[in-house]
């Protein structure tokens, strides 16, 4: 080597290494920029400890506080703001679910909706149309024979896979945080099942957009589920167009319509079919027009907030705005616009203004050109696709959206009503940050007002909460998780299924109710017995199979195993009359040892039953639950302490 | 929401507080003893809602059969109401419109004037997607999404006093229904059976547990969980002095066993125990009628028998009740003037609805239905809606449960009430 080039290869690396070591030194240095200050607060080590856990996971796991005290607390929520934990043995768990990988287009191939499986199945000439719905019985062999030879599959099968990954992950995954933040963020960007439209696009809703975007900056997640097609066809901007857009190909604006008239001529030689083919076009085209619905929630419940400053007027124009913003077409049967669509290079649709961009498309035809002003900002004629990015990119630094989207966050992890100073410091991150959620989340929890006794315990747990910590905090074995799906249904959570574009209400009185609070009761005493079919819990190793030496002892023990770090005094006070009646606990286990448990059917089908490990008959499963209650001494009375622990108001708390 | 807590005064529940789970708490004792026996809530009124999800074809539940431009438009769904030809005609109502044959039940409460049916109702929002056309409804607020609450809900905060009882806003459904969706206490039960702590096979085990969670949920310092277990175990009690599971239903009746019919037999149930019900809801499913709808028999003849019967079994149940009881139904809307090409309908924009009452003016078809040529279908294809389907609504509830705050029930909507109802 040259002397000089010898000097600058030392310089470079003197460069290079200078970079790495800075970048090594913000990262190492990055988690010791926060401090908790809980000591201020008045919390112990532990208790501050279980605090941030009932926060930020689904529910500490037994010893879960004492490791994560000996880890550090700033330690720990570094590393969950990373969310970059291996989660082999969840990943495994999920092998079995294969519809939960597919990407939209192959969900819209595999799992049709029913009644364009019925369509399909008459276009393919396998059932008579006459037959459709009178003779039931043959009517449903020949579809079920159809799908078979199709590789078809009911759509309730996607969900149910995909409602059964959710609550694996929730239980399961070591990057709790990114779970917690993708059920916070799925509900803010509530899309719903109970819309035919949208449904079969959530699974990779909350897989591509939410969960990748859950602690990453606001912009993003709201750009990229404002092209999503669950989001997309839920709030109707798919079909969202300019007024006055039409298919005829002498239209002097249409170079790409007459394009698509000469692919059409290409593509169906057959005049008749042809101009079917363009007449249901052009109706289809008549039929739309502007719709408002996704400008005004976008404005309302994404980002600024209904308080939040805009007008109508900022709704109609921000409508025109996102005018052309849809789905790529999909899916296999009669699809026309897919194979118009296919005849052009991606270079010629480029060059004529659209944006393919995974599922999503912008269409410049049904684009409005014109003008727009939206909360005073001036979009210049023929603004393409740039200018709903920009429009959704000032939405999001809004000061508005600031400190709606922080109230929202500290409502979720602080209390129902937190403190205006906190507040004020979260907005002043989100705005400082551009919009950063984890910078927003380490200002919250920097803050003596997350850790004062107007938090701690303050939050109700949801139906969803409380379902995933039982199941944690029992270190239940989950066979099955969509019985644990009905449960939180039965509590008052159908998740997926909220209909309204709010999501659900995140306030203890919308939870607690009287129907609901019952419900809570008998989960608790469902799942402490064994009586959940396919979630088996094993209360003597939860104590690692040291019997308590009497049933006060185990009232005490399992009391702090399951809500360590609470005052439990109160609940032990009221517990103990039910252990030292000699009578009640002879009724009781002559009452339950002649019904033993889980004496409910298994009532799942095939379908129903998890693709999972060794997989066993509810009747197996059934005999499982009966040994694993044998050991212990008074196991029946343990189970139903464990139960009314978890049905107690100290447990539906965190 | 702490108008709950009405509850607790409501001292004429110690009546039958005794239940087999240690007699009665100390709190209603106390407030029986200083309350004496006198009731703080009278008797209610009771609005039942039925919403019939998927669109029902107005059109052939309740036939302008005088129309010449429907039976061409329908060859193979059109019935007459001429008795000559094959098979049951239809109900003639009026000499213009015909009830299906399988809604004989209706007939009798239609002549007596105790049924009102509005024709051309439906929503001013044209969509034609189940899922925006039930949601606008169901919020009352037909171009806004976002609406957090349900009209139902709204009418529960507006009935003028506390809701006295965690039953007064039911809906028998598994989850809660848009209507209800909001602050104001509503509850949604699947079943009533399932309103009790249970253990199953194992009710010495169950009461325990029910005494444990009772001192724990009295001891609690949410005030929240507090007075709302305090109301979950007074529901249970209320529920229990009636054996729920083997109800007998007045008369002889016999409800259909349908989903419909189980949840008006659990309302009807509601009613009769007198627990301050006062606005019900329940839900009956399968109206998107696609494929062969058919016509005296199928899918269509079995739904509006089912919605027939399961209706008039719950009026005949209800006996001295009725009075005091207004049934009406609902559903996002009509369907296609013109059958489809596999015996069916598609969605279209009016139907018709149907309000069983002591206090509707009834035997009349309401709503102004023109000729069924082209030119007066909306986009030359549906029965155009000529009802906004909350000047029925409000009217029900202004009529029946006193409340006429339009501007707060159906915020954005300053249209006129239908006149069909006695004050």
């Amino acid at each position: 080597m040259k002397p000089k080039i010898k000097y600058l290869f030392l310089l470079f690396s003197l460069a290079v290494s200078a970079f790495l070591f800075s970048s090594y030194y913000n990262d190492v240095h990055s988690k010791y920029t926060f401090k908790f200050p809980y000591k201020q607060a008045g919390l112990t080590e532990s208790q501050a400890t279980a605090h941030l856990l009932s926060r930020f996971t689904y529910g500490a796991t037994p010893g879960e506080i004492d490791l994560v005290e000996k880890q550090g607390l700033e330690n720990w929520f570094q590393q969950q703001l990373s969310a970059a934990l291996p989660d082999d043995s969840l990943n495994q768990m999920l092998n079995g679910y294969d519809a939960i990988k597919l990407s939209n287009t192959e969900i819209a191939t595999q799992y049709p909706k029913g009644g364009q499986l019925i369509r399909m199945a008459i276009k393919d000439g396998v059932i008579n149309k006459d037959s459709v719905r009178t003779d039931r019985k043959e009517y449903k062999d020949q579809i079920q024979a159809y799908m078979q030879q199709k590789g078809l599959k009911p759509e309730r099968e996607l969900f149910r896979q995909f409602v059964n990954q959710k609550i694996l992950r929730a239980v399961y995954s070591n990057n709790q945080l990114q779970e917690v933040m993708t059920s916070f963020w799925f509900n803010h960007f509530n899309v719903s099942i109970t819309k035919n439209d949208c449904s079969q696009f959530i699974p990779a809703y909350e897989r591509d957009v939410i969960r990748p975007n859950a602690l990453g900056k606001f912009g993003d997640l709201l750009l990229a589920t404002a092209k999503s097609p669950a989001m997309l066809y839920y709030l109707d901007n798919f079909s969202s167009s300019a007024a006055n857009t039409d298919m005829q190909a002498n239209n002097p604006n249409g170079a790409m319509n007459r394009l698509v008239m000469k692919n059409l001529q290409n593509a169906m030689p057959d005049s008749a079919q042809r101009n079917m083919v363009i007449k249901k076009l052009q109706n289809a085209k008549k039929a739309q027009g502007l719709n408002e619905n996704y400008a005004r929630e976008v404005m309302e419940l994404h980002t600024l907030g209904v308080d939040g400053g805009y007008s109508q007027q900022d709704v109609t124009q921000a409508a025109k705005v996102l005018t052309g913003w849809t789905v790529y077409p999909m899916g296999t049967y009669g699809n026309t616009a897919q194979n118009i669509m296919n005849r052009f290079t991606p270079d010629q649709l480029a060059s004529r203004g659209f944006v393919h961009d995974g599922d999503f498309m912008f269409n410049p035809n049904r684009h409005d050109k014109s003008e727009k002003v939206v909360l005073g900002r001036h979009f210049g004629p023929n603004g393409g696709y740039n200018e709903g990015v920009q429009l959704l990119s000032m939405l999001a630094h809004n000061q508005s959206t600031a400190k709606f989207i922080t109230r929202k966050l500290a409502v979720r992890f602080v209390s129902d009503a937190p403190p205006q100073s906190l507040l004020d410091k979260m907005t002043k991150t989100f705005l400082d940050q551009d919009g950063d959620i984890k910078q927003v989340l380490i200002t919250m929890v920097s803050s003596p007002e997350f850790w004062s006794t107007a938090a701690v315990r303050e939050k109700t747990k949801s139906p969803f909460e409380l379902t995933i910590g039982a199941v944690r905090g029992l270190r239940a074995d989950i066979k099955q998780p969509y019985q644990l799906y009905n449960w939180i249904t039965k509590m008052g959570e159908k998740m997926y299924f909220y209909q309204a574009p709010t999501g659900f209400p995140d306030k203890g009185q919308y939870w607690i109710n009287t129907g609901a609070l019952l419900n809570r009761m008998n989960f608790g005493l469902a799942i402490a017995s064994g009586r959940i079919p396919g979630v088996r819990v094993d209360l003597a190793a939860l104590n690692n199979n040291h019997e308590p030496e009497s049933a006060q002892a185990a009232l005490n023990t399992y009391g702090r195993l399951i809500m360590p770090e609470r005052n439990l005094t109160e609940t032990i006070k009221r517990l103990t009359p039910m252990l030292t009646d000699p009578n009640l606990i002879k009724k009781v286990d002559e009452a339950s040892s002649k019904t033993a448990v889980a004496e409910e059917p298994v009532l799942m089908d095939n379908a129903m039953a998890p693709k999972m490990g060794n997989k066993k008959s509810g009747y197996q499963l059934k005999q499982q639950n009966t040994l694993a209650m044998q050991p212990a001494v008074n196991n029946s009375m343990l189970a139903q302490v464990v139960g009314v622990i978890i049905g107690s108001p100290e447990y539906q708390r965190r | 929401m702490l108008s709950r807590r009405g509850f607790i005064k409501a001292g004429g529940l110690t009546l039958f507080g005794v239940g087999l789970m240690g007699g009665i708490p100390a709190f209603i004792a106390e407030a029986a003893a200083s309350n004496k026996f006198t009731p703080i809530y009278k008797k209610k009124k009771t609005l039942v809602c039925i919403f019939q999800r998927g669109a029902m074809d107005g059109l052939m539940a309740v036939t302008p059969f005088t129309d010449q431009n429907l039976q061409a438009a329908r060859p193979g769904l059109f019935m007459t109401a001429a008795k000559s030809g094959p098979g049951s005609p239809l109900i003639d109502l009026d000499g213009r419109f015909g009830l299906h044959p399988s809604m004989k039940g209706f007939e009798p409460m239609f002549r007596e004037k105790r049924l009102g049916i509005v024709h051309g109702i439906g929503s001013p929002n044209n969509t034609r997607s189940h899922f925006d056309a039930q949601d606008y409804m169901e919020s009352g607020t037909p171009f806004n999404k976002g609406t957090a609450s349900g009209w139902l809900n709204r009418a529960v905060g507006l009935l003028g006093h506390d809701a006295i009882t965690p039953f007064t806003a039911v809906s028998i459904t598994s989850a809660m229904p848009r209507s209800l969706y909001g602050d104001n206490p509503s509850v949604a039960i699947s079943n009533l059976d399932d309103f009790a702590i249970q253990m199953r096979g194992n009710p010495q085990g169950a009461n325990m547990a029910a005494k444990s969670f009772e001192d724990l949920y009295d001891q609690t310092t949410s005030s929240l969980l507090k007075n709302t277990g305090k109301e979950s175990f007074d529901a249970v009690k209320m529920l229990q002095k009636t054996d729920v599971k083997n109800y007998r239903p007045a008369n002889n009746v016999v409800y259909p066993n349908s989903p419909l019919g189980n949840s008006l037999k659990q309302i009807a149930q509601l009613i009769k125990m007198d627990v301050g019900l006062e606005v019900a809801f329940a839900e009956s499913n399968g109206w998107d009628t696609h494929f062969n709808q058919g016509t005296e028999n199928g899918i269509f003849a079995r739904n509006v028998a089912d919605l027939s019967n399961s209706m008039m079994a719950f009026w005949n149940d209800l006996e001295a009740h009725q009075d005091d009881v207004t049934v009406m139904t609902m559903t996002e809307f009509g369907r296609t003037v013109h059958q489809n090409g596999t015996g069916g309908t598609d969605h279209g924009r009016a139907s018709c609805n149907f309000i069983l009452s002591n206090s509707i003016m009834g035997g009349n078809v309401y709503g102004d239905i023109k000729p069924l040529s082209i030119e007066n279908l909306e986009d030359g294809r549906d029965l155009p809606v000529s009802t906004d389907f909350r000047s029925v609504f409000s009217e029900v509830a202004d009529k029946h449960l006193r409340i006429n705050n339009n501007k707060l029930l159906f915020p954005d909507w300053n249209g006129k009430q239908m006149n069909l109802m006695r004050g």
